[in-house]
Order: C-alpha cells, then sequence, then structure tokens
C-alpha cells in the first residue's frame, strides 16, 4: 500500500518534471536581423576585417541548467565579405577558403558550461575547409527585451575567440608563412536568438 | 668651398642639394618598387613589394613637403644669365610641374589604397586612415591616373635630365655643378 503510494508519488514528480523541463531548455532560433558574426585577420601586420553575411544558430539552451544544452551554428563560407574586391577575391581561391570545394562551415557542441554569472563556455567541434577541431567557445548571455508588439522570448549570445588558420589549412603553400597574413584570426560573434517556448 | 647649408642668389646650398638627389634618387627606386609590385604574379613577395612601395611614396611626400617648406624661407639661386625668354618659362613650368606631380603621385597613391580597401600600414608601422570610403570604381578611375602621373613624370624626368646635360656639355653654363655636390663653375 505504501509502496503504491510512493509510486504514484514518483509518477506525479516525474510527470511534473517532465512537464517543467521543455519550459526551462528552450529552443532557440537565430534572428538574422541584430546578428552578425566578424572576423579578423591580420594582412602586412595590419587588422582586416572580415563578416560571414549568412550564418544560422540553433539553440537548446536554459541559462541555469546549461548541461543539456545543443548549440548548433552553420556558417555560409563563401558568404565571407572583406569589403574589398582584391581581397574578395583571393578568399575564394583553392589556397585560402576553397568556396568550390568548401562553401560551408559548422560548429556542434553538447557541451555548455557555466563559467560565472552570465558567462559561458562551449565546447564543440569546428568543421572548416573540411577539417574538424575541436574549438571552445566563451560567450555572454542576456536577456534581451522584446521588440514592440513581437511574441516570445529573446536573448542576446555575444563573444569572441582565436582561431589559427594553420590548424584548418587556410592560407596553404607559400600563405602559410604568417610575417605576411598573420597565424592568428580573431572571430567575434553577436547573435540574436528568440525562443517561442 | 663646400656649399653652405642655406641657398644663395648664385647657386643651391647643401640641404637644398641634399633634397634634389634624395627625392631623385627615390623616385626611380619607387618607380622600380611600383613597377614590380604591379607586375609581381599574387604572392607574399607582391604584398610585401606593395608595402614598400606605398611606404616609400609617404616617406617621398614628406621630403617633397620639407623641400617646399626649405624653398620658401631661402634665396632662390636665379635662373642662368644666358637662358631665353622660353628657355626660363620651360624650366620655371617643369620646375613646378615636378612638385604638384610629386604630391599628386602619392596622394592618388592614397585614394588607390582606400577605395581598393587594402589594409596597409606604412612600414608595417603606421596603420594609414582611409582618405575615400570603399569603392571598385573609384579605385579603377585612381589606379589609371596613377599611370598617366607616373608618365607624366617619366617624361618630365627625361627632359629634365636632358635640359641639365645640355646646360653642362652644350651651354657650358653654371647650372648643373651648382646642384652637384661641388663648387658652381664660374
Ligand atoms: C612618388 C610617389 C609614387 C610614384 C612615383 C609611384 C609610381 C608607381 C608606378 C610606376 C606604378 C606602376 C605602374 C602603375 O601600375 O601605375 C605604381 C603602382 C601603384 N602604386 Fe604607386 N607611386 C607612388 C606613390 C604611391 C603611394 C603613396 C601609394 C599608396 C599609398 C601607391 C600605390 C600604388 C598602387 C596601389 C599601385 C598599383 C596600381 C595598379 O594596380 O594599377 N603609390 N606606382
Ligand atoms: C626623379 C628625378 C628628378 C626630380 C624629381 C628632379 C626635380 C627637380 C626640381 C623640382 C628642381 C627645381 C628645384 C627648385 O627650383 O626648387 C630641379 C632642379 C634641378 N635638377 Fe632635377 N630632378 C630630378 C633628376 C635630375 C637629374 C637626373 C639631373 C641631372 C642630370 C637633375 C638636374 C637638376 C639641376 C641641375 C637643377 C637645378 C636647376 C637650376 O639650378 O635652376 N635633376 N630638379
Amino acid at each position: 500500500m505504501i509502496r503504491r503510494a510512493l509510486t504514484a508519488v514518483h509518477c506525479l514528480a516525474l510527470l511534473l518534471a517532465a512537464a517543467a523541463a521543455p519550459a526551462r531548455a528552450a529552443d532557440w532560433r537565430m534572428e538574422a536581423a541584430g546578428s552578425r558574426l566578424e572576423f579578423t585577420a591580420l594582412f602586412e601586420k595590419t587588422s582586416a576585417p572580415g563578416v560571414f553575411r549568412e550564418f544560422d544558430t540553433r539553440l537548446r539552451f536554459d541559462p541555469d541548467k546549461p548541461a543539456d544544452s545543443r548549440l548548433e551554428v552553420n556558417i555560409k563560407i563563401s558568404s565571407a565579405d572583406m569589403n574589398s574586391t582584391d581581397i574578395n577575391n583571393a578568399i575564394r581561391g583553392a589556397e585560402w577558403f576553397d568556396f568550390g570545394r568548401f562553401p560551408q562551415a559548422e560548429f556542434r557542441a553538447t557541451d555548455i558550461r557555466r563559467i560565472e554569472a552570465n558567462r559561458y563556455v562551449a565546447r564543440g567541434a569546428l568543421t572548416l575547409k573540411g577539417v574538424q577541431q575541436a574549438v571552445e567557445v566563451p560567450f555572454t548571455w542576456s536577456a534581451v527585451p522584446a521588440p514592440a508588439g513581437a511574441r516570445g522570448t529573446f536573448a542576446g549570445m555575444e563573444g569572441e575567440f582565436a582561431l589559427r588558420r594553420s590548424a584548418f589549412g587556410i592560407g596553404s603553400g607559400e600563405w602559410a608563412a604568417t610575417n605576411v597574413i598573420g597565424a592568428e584570426v580573431r572571430v567575434k560573434f553577436r547573435v540574436r536568438l528568440r525562443s517561442d517556448g | 668651398m663646400p656649399p653652405m647649408l642655406r641657398n644663395s642668389r648664385e647657386s643651391w646650398g647643401s640641404l637644398a642639394r641634399f633634397f634634389h638627389w634624395a627625392v631623385a634618387a627615390l623616385v626611380l627606386v619607387q618607380v622600380a618598387l611600383g613597377l614590380a609590385a604591379s607586375a609581381w604574379r599574387l604572392s607574399p613577395m607582391k604584398l610585401d613589394l606593395f608595402v614598400w612601395h606605398k611606404s616609400l611614396g609617404f616617406v617621398i611626400l614628406l621630403l617633397v613637403l620639407l623641400r617646399l617648406i626649405w624653398r620658401m624661407v631661402n634665396p632662390t639661386p636665379a635662373l642662368s644669365a644666358g637662358m631665353s625668354g622660353i628657355e626660363r618659362l620651360g624650366a620655371r613650368a617643369s620646375h613646378g610641374l615636378f612638385y604638384v606631380l610629386l604630391i599628386l603621385l602619392p596622394v592618388n597613391g592614397w585614394v588607390i589604397n582606400s577605395a581598393a580597401n587594402v589594409p596597409f600600414s606604412i612600414f608595417w608601422l603606421l596603420p594609414l586612415p582611409a582618405i575615400v570610403a570603399p569603392s571598385p570604381a573609384l579605385a579603377g578611375t585612381a589606379e589609371n591616373a596613377h599611370f598617366v602621373l607616373f608618365s607624366l613624370l617619366s617624361l618630365l624626368v627625361v627632359v629634365h635630365a636632358g635640359a641639365a646635360l645640355r646646360h653642362h656639355f652644350v651651354k657650358r653654363d653654371e647650372v648643373l655643378s651648382r646642384m652637384l655636390f661641388g663648387p658652381p663653375r664660374t
């Protein structure tokens, strides 16, 4: 009898937990307007900024319980724009991004941890120019007020990290030397997310 | 007697001579760098050649501006007494055109660099701010202008050097010797 009652309570608790969980680990979709993915290379010791005009982010994330998260970023590499005809023509080539063979890059992470307050780090795999590498992406998470008339919850995700271009074979052959084009590329993102859950 | 630092009405001082020959030598190097950088296939070497070319262009601009200031605060040696009216006009016009071209070329180069939006720091140290917004069309026009200005400059150097040699070997006057490292011929 007592066991039965306990089992019922147990079941009830599970049900309640199940009902509560999806509301907490919300599914977020990126709002392209208000999102930006930038990169900055070093060209003859001078900073050379660019953007990926097209990318998309999907996220399952609860800021208070980041353990069950899933982050997926898809980047259209061929949308890279360094705001210079000469440089844009160069980076599409096989020695650089090789748009023809690798038009797309992706980042997948299921391991997101809180560092402190609103700062997190996502550990995952970046696939770029056909090379997969483990990458740590730190970010801050902040609630964003919903625009007038919009439904749903809004949040912002921002961060910055550095990559070594050689790890992905970007700038091969004679361009592997790092005195003319620097070894490090800084990546900076500002993503605006919306959840209807 | 070695020349004085300042000019006199008869001859160029040592600083004016230094400016003249330093700019003349650097312009030759600059033209070689410009031609080499343009012709080189796209490679790290080409990008380096362009950094040298653009950086040296600013050194030349600085020297020419200093030279003009020095010219203003100094007497200018009178043109040689044996020159006709047309020779005087030619000398004044061509010397003026040199200064105009030597200022326009670097400024025009700056326009190319800004319009083409190529990141550049003078001697890898001093980032050059843009003077025009990125525009492929403007970059193309400015590149054509750069070539026209360079062609004018080349033509002028040939005429100018020819005139200097004519002064020295045909007219046998003091014009070349008072610009060279030596006393003016009297
Ligand atoms: C006294 C100063 C200068 C001289 C005599 C000079 C001369 C030349 C010459 C002979 C060329 C190759 C022919 C051509 O493509 O037009 C050239 C190309 C070039 N110069 Fe200069 N230049 C000067 C200053 C500058 C400066 C200051 C810059 C940039 C900040 C610059 C940028 C360029 C560029 C980008 C090209 C390649 C143009 C192209 O691709 O058509 N130049 N220059
Ligand atoms: C890129 C090369 C050169 C440039 C840009 C250049 C420029 C000039 C300029 C601007 C002046 C006028 C100085 C003034 O009145 O303030 C001048 C004078 C002079 N240049 Fe050149 N020059 C060049 C090459 C040469 C060469 C190769 C020679 C000799 C073969 C030469 C011989 C002279 C002489 C003799 C004068 C003095 C004229 C006088 O005393 O009235 N220059 N040069």
